[in-house]
């Protein structure tokens, strides 16, 4: 069985359509997305004069026909913001009112988010390739039943999945962040909630965890210090390690053959830890890279074959 | 009221949003990098007077106008590929297909041109290897990732091997020999000025970087942060003591340290006529009038790479590019790395030649180098190298602070030394992620997380190097295939980016680069292009040049450089078929899934 895992593409449009490709493009029986689909951005596209305005990356444009808007439209979509047309009167609002952001944000999501699960159900359908889909920290509980409902595609968060003789153990919570997201828990209530999902698995030696959090001091849970004003310190180059002992520790408790992470986009790599190959193929979601893990699982002896972390 | 004005976007309250990050982290990174101290006056800034007919601070200044390009096209490709990993993945994501084929095929068949005219083999197996070469390179170019593999593994990983003696041998005589003396140990000058000192002081070298590398890159982060305050002070005591220095003050008192130190009278005037009598120096030297812009001038310019080399080596570490303006700071840190020291060395060359004389601070140096390196086996008066810190506190007569100011020029050396396997580690990590090497290689250890085997994959390398660096005097010679191998991965770079606008347009017209234009042209294309140019001539200048002792006159540099280039073909092509024969197909891994 080959598995396909991707994650943290934060709404890249482009990620997200390599991703339903990947099971044809490189012959996988199982799509699995760890997580963090939803964008962290909106970038607003002001009508202004008969004419549009937007700074992308730093760069103002001004937009005069609607093929130029479409173009600057899929150039953000690809980089995972959302692109919203506004009028300065509604710019004026927003900039008075956050709770207008916040509901436009949430429906920018989960509009994205259904229209990802259509496009899903449409590309995979017939091709005998099963998708998993489990949201992450970073990613409104509202998504979850949008993604429950999609034909072709299976909610990974709580639920056990038989995949040929491995069991799917996933969740999307992580230990805390500065960030204080949607999913996050203290380790002792992660390792409550791992330990509970595990409880479901018929064999933990032959399950295949689908946890979002890194195991901490793995090296795939590296992530640049900060400091308290929210600045990377030392320039980015002090990595520390940021991931969830509770991970670790369930990992080597019950040594399932393969673990599948994201969460620390730079932290790339695969490790041995105990029995278990810990995988986080790390995340290039905004230059529209799709990193991803292919995994070959030995059916008959429960065991990793062979991987290979690529940049798609 | 509210504003009318539109922000350039709304975010949301989601993991891994910062504020960014310090430009004075991005320049106190490129400043230690390119090391005044450690890499300039131990080198580039020691060897004027092997050239003559050229001007000393041109050369440091021609040298710094042809790595500004440099910097704009690493900066830049920082901007288009941000926290990709650096030249492998640049080099990777760009020079594929006809470019990478291209690319591959050059190097491969100069490489072997260049073995088969040091070994002088003939023309026939000269040409015919040539060829070959060509074919070899050109098939390993095709294939994504060969040559970035194959510049990166030598540029990022191999050479560093090299590296841990010159380390080594910079903390003997800026550190060890000097304190030694000035603390009255001469068992410990002895010792240290033998093949055995070299070999403790490199084995203790690969010790206490390997050690950094243990701490992390958090802990070290702060051992630099604190290392360039003191190493800033240390140079600022040292400037003010060479501005109320003359040479009649300095003669004098260098001539009493001497005396004190190892019994030599006159050491002055003495060090000025070996020079001038010793055939193995042939001392003409450089001036140091920027106007006297002789042939010798471009000449120097291959030294003072050195140094001035370095200032885009934190180009994997800066943060998340997002925009204009980050890329602004990426790229005013790396130009205040490099222009700073640039300014900072030519205020030490005025100092130096106004303080001790100009003839004098070179006779030092070309005295202790013949000596050092072998060319000549008279031992020069004063017996350890006239280490600039130290030279400058003998105007103050007591040994006690002259140790003290040499030991916080300590802080240079231990705020650049991590970076030497750190970067190599980064690499071998790459390496295995790409299953380029076996999966141990990128193993780390349950409770620190220390990367063992990437460390083995180094230091083992590097104590061989450094037994050969000690008691085989060829390898002194190779000093600079350091620099030069490192050079040839920031070429393959520079071509890279000049080809990067026009082979990956999509990629490059949605980056914040897109808006940077001179004359109709991408200023990535641009700065690439010069940057190709001069690192190309550069190389031509090192590998053609008997001047520079690294070239197709000297066998085993070019031998050493062809195992170098040949070890890293080779594995690539073993861990083609090794993998291939394991089921795992080395193309996915730079094979672009279609969106459509």
């Amino acid at each position: 069985m080959r598995i396909f895992f991707a994650t943290d593409i934060h709404g890249s449009e482009v990620c997200w359509r390599k991703f339903l490709n990947a099971g044809a493009f490189h012959k996988a029986d199982v799509l699995i997305m760890g997580g963090d689909m939803t964008g962290k951005a909106m970038v607003p596209i002001v009508r202004t004069n008969g004419s549009w305005e937007v700074t992308l990356q730093d760069q103002r444009q001004v937009l005069t026909t609607e093929d130029e808007v479409r173009a600057i439209e899929k150039r953000i979509s690809d980089r995972g913001y959302y692109p919203i047309r506004l009028t300065p009167e509604e710019i004026t609002a927003w900039n008075a009112d956050s709770a207008l952001v916040d509901a436009r944000f949430k429906a920018e999501m989960l509009g994205n988010v259904e229209r990802w699960m259509a496009l899903g159900d449409e590309r995979l359908e017939g091709k005998g390739i099963r998708c998993i889909v489990s949201p992450a920290n970073d990613d409104m509980f509202e998504i979850d039943p949008i993604i429950a409902a999609a034909k072709n595609i299976e909610l990974g968060e709580a639920n056990t999945i038989p995949l040929d003789g491995f069991s799917l153990v996933s969740t999307g919570w992580a230990n805390t962040t500065p960030w204080h997201t949607y999913r996050e828990l203290e380790e002792p209530e992660l390792r409550e909630r791992i330990d509970g999902l595990v409880a479901d698995v018929p064999d933990p030696k032959r399950a295949i965890f689908n946890f979002h959090a890194p195991p901490y001091g793995s090296n795939l849970d590296n992530a640049p210090k900060l400091d308290a004003d929210m600045k990377y310190v030392s320039g980015g180059q002090a990595l520390i390690p940021v991931g969830s002992k509770a991970v670790r520790e369930s990992i080597l408790a019950y040594g399932p053959p393969l673990s599948l992470h994201g969460h620390i986009h730079e932290g790339k790599g695969a490790v041995k830890l105990g029995s278990t190959l810990a995988v986080n193929p790390g995340s290039s979601y905004e230059d529209g890279v799709l990193q991803a893990a292919i995994v070959d699982l030995d059916e008959k002896k429960g065991t990793v074959k062979r991987y290979l972390l690529i940049n798609g | 009221m509210a504003s009318t004005t539109a922000p350039s976007l709304f975010l949301r309250n989601a993991t891994g949003l910062v504020k960014g990050w310090s430009g004075f982290d991005a320049f106190a990174y490129s400043f230690m990098s390119v090391n005044l101290v450690t890499l300039g006056m131990f080198y580039s800034l020691a060897i004027f007077a092997y050239v003559p007919d050229g001007s000393a601070i041109a050369s440091v200044i021609v040298t710094a106008i042809g790595m500004t390009f440099m910097v704009i096209a690493y900066a830049g490709l920082i901007a288009v590929m941000p926290r990709a990993g650096g030249d492998y993945v640049w080099q990777t994501r760009v020079l594929d297909g006809i470019p990478g084929a291209v690319t591959g095929g050059a190097f491969g068949a100069i490489a072997l041109f260049l073995v088969g005219t040091a070994l002088a083999l003939g023309d026939v197996v000269t040409y015919g290897g040539a060829i070959v070469g060509a074919l070899i390179g050109a098939t390993i170019g095709l294939k994504r990732g060969g040559v970035g593999f194959v510049l990166s593994a030598t540029g990022w990983w191999f050479i560093l091997a090299l590296w841990a003696p010159i380390y080594g041998f910079i903390l003997k005589i800026e550190f060890v020999q000097p304190l030694a003396a000035l603390l009255g140990w001469k068992e410990g000058v002895d010792f240290f000025g033998t093949a055995d000192g070299t070999f403790a002081v490199s084995i203790a070298t690969i010790v206490i970087t390997s050690g950094l590398v243990a701490l992390g890159m958090a802990g070290y982060a702060r051992i630099q942060r604190i290392c360039l305050w003191i190493g800033l002070a240390a140079l600022a005591v040292m400037f003010v003591l060479m501005l109320i220095t003359t040479v009649d003050t300095f003669k004098p008192a260098y001539d009493k340290a001497v005396q004190g130190m190892f019994g030599v009278s006159n050491a002055y005037q003495a060090t000025i006529d070996q020079a001038a009598s010793d055939p193995a120096s042939a001392y003409t030297g450089s001036e140091l009038d920027p106007l006297s812009f002789g042939p010798g001038t471009l000449a120097l310019v291959p030294f003072m790479l050195f140094f001035l080399l370095y200032p885009n080596w934190g180009a994997t570490l800066y943060g998340e590019v997002r925009g204009a303006g980050d890329f602004r700071k990426v790229l005013r840190g790396m130009m205040g790395g490099l222009w700073v020291t640039v300014a900072l060395a030519v205020i030490f060359l005025l100092l130096a030649a106004r303080a001790w004389g100009w003839t004098f601070f070179n006779a030092s140096n070309v005295t202790y180098v013949n000596y050092a390196y072998a060319y000549s086996t008279t031992a020069p008066p004063m017996p350890i190298w006239g280490y600039p810190p130290m030279l400058a506190s003998f105007i103050i007569d007591s040994n006690i602070i002259q140790a003290i100011i040499v030991f916080a020029f300590g802080a240079w050396w231990l705020g650049w030394t991590g970076t030497l396997f750190l970067s190599s580690t980064r690499m071998i990590f790459a390496a295995a992620f790409d299953r380029m090497l076996p999966e141990w290689a990128g193993r780390v250890s349950d409770t620190r997380a220390v990367p063992w085997a990437a460390l083995a994959l180094i230091m083992i390398p590097s104590i061989f190097l450094s037994w050969l660096y000690a008691y085989n005097s060829d390898f002194y010679g190779l000093t600079l295939d350091a620099t030069l191998v490192i050079a040839v991965t920031f070429f393959g770079t520079s071509i890279a980016a000049m080809i990067l606008p026009f082979w990956k347009k999509d990629v490059y017209q949605s980056s914040p680069m897109a808006r940077y234009s001179i004359a109709g042209l991408p200023i990535l294309a641009v700065a690439g292009a010069v940057s190709t140019i001069f690192l190309g001539w550069v190389l031509f200048m090192w590998l053609s040049n008997s001047l520079y002792g690294i070239g197709v006159g000297n066998t085993t540099s070019i031998v050493f450089l062809g195992i170098l280039y040949g070890a890293a073909a080779l594995l690539y092509v073993v861990a083609r078929f090794a993998r291939r024969s394991q089921g795992i197909d080395l193309d996915a891994i730079h094979s672009e899934i279609p969106a459509e």
